[in-house]
């Protein structure tokens, strides 16, 4: 279900640059990286006490990060969208939504960001030296060049 | 190992938020090492990825004292390949057998909420004898995957036959779906606009005789293992994920439900067919490793009750939509989610109007339910482990993806 | 003959017992628990799979024997033993019949369970040995379990003692001959003064043997397999055999203790004198009954945990033993 964009506007009011949107997506914040943590610290306070899924997009100029965050007393679902440049640094939310350890550790890893203020900043997925896989720069082999080699 | 784990093994988590950002993790839960001077030392153990009963590849470093566990660390990544790179370079129509190879015992949970996600951005209306079939193939694949839980689990007591008997069960509702896709586990048979196949001939018929039976074998599954007294007193208040904890762990599916959260996506968010059939929810109380089990036992019931009413109710008309060779959808962003086995499984789809995705995000249940691990081992029994793990029911081939 | 060539006759017999009850009793595991399972079991070797034991044991003998780096050689080579000489050696005092024993022992039943007691010893040894956080485990679980059920599984036995008044497991199957009303045998399992007794012993011995739902030094689901972790080939294959043989003699001790040993009331005496044979084979019939019983117990049941068992063994079992010889000694007495 989707919350009432007046909502979420007045729980975010104290934040710059604050755009809520209803999106094909759903009903989705968008918030600078400086204000991703206390936009997401007040919205835990309204009730919203799961983050469902975390995840970023290379959109080819910045890595979009999305939270999917629901509650389950109102019985609704807010994306939080923010921005962040290539090689940047996220700050980790685990002491608000601890289900942010491991997506935070896997989104650094795929798309070469950095974790700040995160217990345990390792890699999840892949060894040392594999390339931030998910970032578009990062080619897989089509089935042409496995042939040529 | 030992320095890694000191640095990082149980951050000691809390749900209520009382940490304050400012502050470093508090650091190992040390239970006190000693009794009177005498100092004991903590044994710090690598559980996995090749131990017998930690489903797959899971790994665990789990310190240990005694038997004790002080802390724990899940350590995953042992099954990553790349499925969310992968389907970068799929056209829509194959993403479904990579869907399959993510939650490899609930393959059409997967191809489900990608089609879902696909068919919002291409628009497409999709016929209701197609969402019933959907409902149909994802409620025996649920089947199918809470028969191999209820299996391990099990195996992961000490019992053999459970296991055995399980795959009795399991190997006729595999011998269903491959009357129905044509393949017993890789399912892609839920694809964009539809599903690629109508029900068979006589397909209907084996289903009910399957039904017929299975209500009596599934009471003695719950009595060869739930009615047993050693496994009751095994897994009646151990593993307590408790409300608070099950949401801010971001937990779905069973493992949620069983904290006594009512949410399934199917009825909170009716999709396919769901909204048309008549089926209840199964909650538990304190969510131990004995409610898991019980509201998975009650959600295999409530998953026959609804196959037969599917078969009863199937709508006449095609199959499938009308869907283009090559699929190009509108360009946008989209999250579609369905009730998997295991939780919620989410695709995070964007496009860009190519014929290939230009992102897809795969949120697997699993992850959620692995990390909280970290959170609740602490204070139990190396025995206890298997069967706590066990009972969250995680799959490593949606975890690593 | 002189008497060393008895003896080592008598040993030789013993090992050719134990060996072939292993091959026996490894193929009728796979099959029971493939009947419960509704499975075949081994079907290829031989008809109905009869030769897959064998040819597990060829296997055995001809893997490559590995020695970790890290073990303690000495202790890691001797464990195997230590589990399989005692386990050996328990076979001296079992009443095969009224003449087939290898040694007719006033203390039977006490040497027995002496030498079964040794057997964790060398689980510790070879857990402790293989230099494995699992083996350890396993090692040290064994040590507790062991310790915790010698007791009970004495105590429990006592009661028989007592009314027998010896612990001569041929006096004690002697005690037992005849009938009821000339159709019930006289067995000890008959007498309700026994049934406590007899479930007391029942749940000591699938300890004290190792056997699931106490198999708890190898749990294979918790520490993979527990003390066996890092044996291969024969190695392996003794400390398994071992575990098989214990099983036999649990089951031949309680054969011989409460269902009248290598007598069945039915067969007339005159029988047993012209084809001796009959008591030994009767008493072997008997013993892979009740290890049918312990099998059927292996397919179905799951494990116990170790804090939970440990409570049963020094809360519930010792306790009710010692209660249970106080009543049974007080009957005896006012009966007798």
């Amino acid at each position: 279900m989707l919350p009432a964009i007046s909502d979420i506007e007045r729980l975010l009011a104290a934040l710059p640059d604050v755009a809520v949107a209803e999106e094909l997506l759903g009903v989705v914040a968008r918030v600078s990286l400086a204000d991703a943590v206390p936009a997401l610290v007040a919205i835990k306070a309204a009730g919203y006490e799961s983050l469902v899924d975390f995840d970023g997009i290379d959109t080819g100029e910045l890595i979009e990060l999305t939270y999917r965050l629901r509650s389950y007393a109102l019985d609704t679902e807010l994306y939080v969208k923010t921005s962040v440049a290539y090689g940047g640094t996220i700050e980790s939310v685990w002491y608000e939504y601890p289900s942010a350890l491991m997506p935070e550790r896997e989104t650094a890893e795929l798309l070469g960001l950095h974790l700040a203020g995160h217990p345990n900043p390792k890699r999840l997925l892949t060894t040392d030296g594999v390339p931030p896989l998910l970032r578009k720069d990062v080619l897989i082999r089509s089935v042409e060049e496995v042939k040529a080699r | 190992m030992t320095d890694t784990c000191e640095e990082t093994l149980g951050v000691g988590l809390l749900c209520e938020g009382q940490h304050d950002p400012g502050t470093p993790p508090a650091g190992l839960r040390r239970a006190p090492s000693g009794v009177d001077g005498l100092t004991t030392e903590h044994l710090i153990i690598n559980m996995g990825p090749q131990h017998p009963s930690t489903h797959g590849v899971l790994r665990m470093l789990i310190e240990v004292d005694g038997e004790e566990i002080v802390a724990a660390e899940v350590s995953v990544g042992y099954l990553h390949r790349g499925i969310e790179k992968l389907a970068e370079h799929r056209r829509y129509d194959a993403i479904g057998t990579l869907m399959d190879r993510g939650d490899y015992v609930s393959g059409m949970m997967g191809e489900h909420a990608f089609a879902m996600a696909a068919e919002k951005l291409m628009e497409v209306e999709v016929p209701r004898k197609a969402h019933w079939l959907r409902s149909l193939a994802s409620e025996l694949n649920r089947l199918a995957s809470h028969l191999v839980w209820y299996g391990t689990f099990g195996l992961d007591t000490g019992g053999m036959g459970q296991f055995l008997y399980a795959m009795r069960d399991r190997e006729a509702l595999l011998d269903i779906l491959e009357a129905l896709s044509g393949q017993r586990m890789m399912f892609n048979y839920i694809r964009p606009g539809g599903v690629v196949a109508d029900l068979p001939l006589g397909l209907e018929e084996k289903i009910r005789t399957f039904l017929s039976t299975f209500d009596m074998y599934l009471e003695e599954h719950d009595q060869l293992l739930g009615g047993n007294e050693i496994f009751q007193s095994r897994v009646k208040g151990i593993g307590v994920i408790d409300r608070g904890i099950a949401q801010c762990f971001g937990l779905t599916g069973a493992n949620l439900r069983a904290a006594g959260v009512d949410f399934d996506v199917r009825k909170a968010r009716p999709y396919a067919a769901y909204q048309e059939l008549d089926f209840e929810v199964p909650l538990g109380t304190k969510g131990d490793a004995w409610d898991r089990y019980m509201v998975r036992m009650e959600e295999m019931r409530q998953s026959a009750r609804m196959i037969a009413q599917l078969i009863d109710g199937m709508p006449e008309g095609p199959h499938t939509a009308k869907v283009p060779r090559v699929i190009r959808p509108n360009a946008g962003e989209v999250y579609a989610s369905v009730e998997s086995s295991r939780g919620e499984t989410g695709i995070h789809l964007v496009s860009d109007g190519t014929e290939h995705p230009y992102r897809m995000h795969y949120r697997g249940p699993s992850l959620y339910a692995a990390q909280a691990l970290e959170e609740i081992l602490p204070g139990h029994l190396i025995a206890d482990v298997v069967m706590i793990i066990g009972s969250t029911d995680i799959m490593l081939g949606e975890l690593d993806r | 003959m002189s008497p060393i060539a008895v003896g080592a006759l008598k040993v030789f017999a013993a090992i050719g017992l134990m060996l072939g009850n292993g091959v026996v009793l490894i193929y009728m595991l796979r099959k029971v628990l493939g009947r419960l399972h509704l499975r075949h079991g081994p079907m290829e070797m031989g008809p109905a799979g009869m030769f897959q034991t064998l040819m597990d044991v060829v296997k055995l003998l001809t893997k490559e024997d590995i020695t970790p780096r890290a073990v303690d050689k000495w202790l890691f080579r001797l464990a195997p033993l230590m589990v399989f000489v005692p386990s050996l050696m328990a076979y001296a005092a079992l009443p095969y019949s009224d003449s087939w024993r290898i040694t007719s022992l006033d203390s039977g039943l006490l040497y027995t369970f002496a030498v079964l007691s040794l057997v964790p010893i060398g689980i510790l040894m070879a857990g402790w040995a293989s230099a494995n956080k699992w083996s350890l485990l396993g090692g040290m679980r064994a040590a507790a379990q062991q310790i915790a059920y010698e007791v009970p599984l004495l105590l429990s036995v006592l009661p028989i003692v007592m009314l027998v008044g010896s612990a001569n497991l041929g006096t004690i199957v002697e005690a037992q001959q005849g009938t009821f009303l000339a159709v019930l045998p006289r067995w000890f399992i008959m007498n309700p003064l026994f049934w406590p007794t007899f479930v007391l012993y029942v749940i000591a011995s699938l300890v004290e043997s190792n056997q699931t739902p106490f198999d708890m030094s190898e749990g294979e689901s918790e520490i993979v397999a527990g003390f066996a972790t890092e044996y291969s080939a024969m190695k392996f294959g003794l400390l398994f055999l071992s575990e098989f043989s214990n099983g036999f003699i649990v089951s031949a001790l309680g054969v011989a203790l409460f269902f009248g040993g290598w007598s069945l009331p039915w067969i007339p005496a005159s029988w047993y004198a012209a084809a001796p044979i009959i008591g030994p084979a009767i008493f072997i019939i008997k013993t892979y009954i009740g290890i049918f019983f312990m099998m059927w117990i292996r397919g179905t049941f799951p494990r116990v945990r170790i804090d939970q068992m440990m409570q049963l063994g020094w809360m519930r079992l010792i306790p009710i033993s010692l209660a249970w010889i106080v009543f049974s000694g007080i009957v005896i007495k006012v009966w007798s």
